[in-house]
């Protein structure tokens, strides 16, 4: 248990690092004082989701396109390709937060 | 994103393939393809080369297809009076379509697009494989 509340704590400060530093590429316009104001966690995960859902959004317009006979098969699997990568990368995030979290609440004080 | 980029730069090899492919098709289905009038010249068989695309907002090198050339191969002459491509002499042109070559440019097009599709499939198994590692 000791070793996991540290596993969360370590989590929480490469995210929080990560944020300041705006090493992660999915938050490259987040600046200190924003990520302070409006909270780490929600910053950091909403260019990570809204990115992802325009990869999602692109995979559906292909397809659309495709059906309606004029798109390329390639631009679908590629779109797709992405759109899934994003959301994969997007779950496996949250999922590594959200598992923090609960680590953290799960501490005995 | 590297992996992106690989699977974009795999995406313009399998574009570049498709329209060769189509080239390829174009040449078999006319390999028939007289001239509608007498003495003329008849189908010419097409070549796509192939050209480095440069995307300039990520310095990704793709490929594209350069242009669609007439292959200036001679075509062959045939003693065919009955047809109406006929010249006077009776004989006619035919296109300088060889169904061989055809097959293997349709052959190496193939494998070259099947080529892309496995880096396209590696690149995105490396992604995954990566994010495994949160998990």
């Amino acid at each position: 248990m000791p070793i996991q509340a540290l596993d969360a704590l370590n989590a929480y400060g490469r995210t929080a690092r990560s944020i300041i530093s705006g090493l992660g590429e999915a938050a490259p316009a987040a600046t200190p004082t924003e990520v302070e104001s409006s909270g780490g966690f929600a910053a950091y995960v909403t260019p990570l989701i809204e990115q992802t859902g325009t990869a999602l959004r692109a995979a559906e317009t292909a397809s659309a396109r495709q059906v309606v006979g004029q798109g390329d098969i390639i631009d679908v699997v590629t779109a797709i390709g992405a759109a899934e990568t994003a959301l994969n990368t997007m779950v496996a995030v949250r999922d590594r937060v959200v598992n923090a979290y609960n680590e953290i609440m799960r501490m005995q004080i | 994103m590297s992996f992106r980029n690989a699977v974009e730069i795999s995406a313009t090899g399998l574009h570049a393939q498709a329209l060769r492919m189509r080239v390829i098709a174009e040449n078999l289905a006319n390999s028939d393809s007289l001239a509608t009038t007498p003495g003329g010249k008849p189908y010419q068989r097409r070549v796509a080369t192939f050209q480095t695309a440069l995307d300039r907002a990520t310095g990704a090198q793709g490929v594209r297809i350069r242009s669609i050339t007439p292959d200036k191969a001679p075509f062959s002459r045939v003693y065919a009076p009955g047809t109406p491509a006929a010249d006077s002499a009776g004989y006619v042109l035919r296109p300088n379509v060889d169904g061989l070559i055809e097959a293997a440019d349709m052959k190496a097009a193939q494998r070259a697009y099947e080529a892309n599709l496995n880096a396209i499939e590696a690149a995105r198994g490396m992604a995954a494989r990566t994010l495994d590692v949160l998990r």
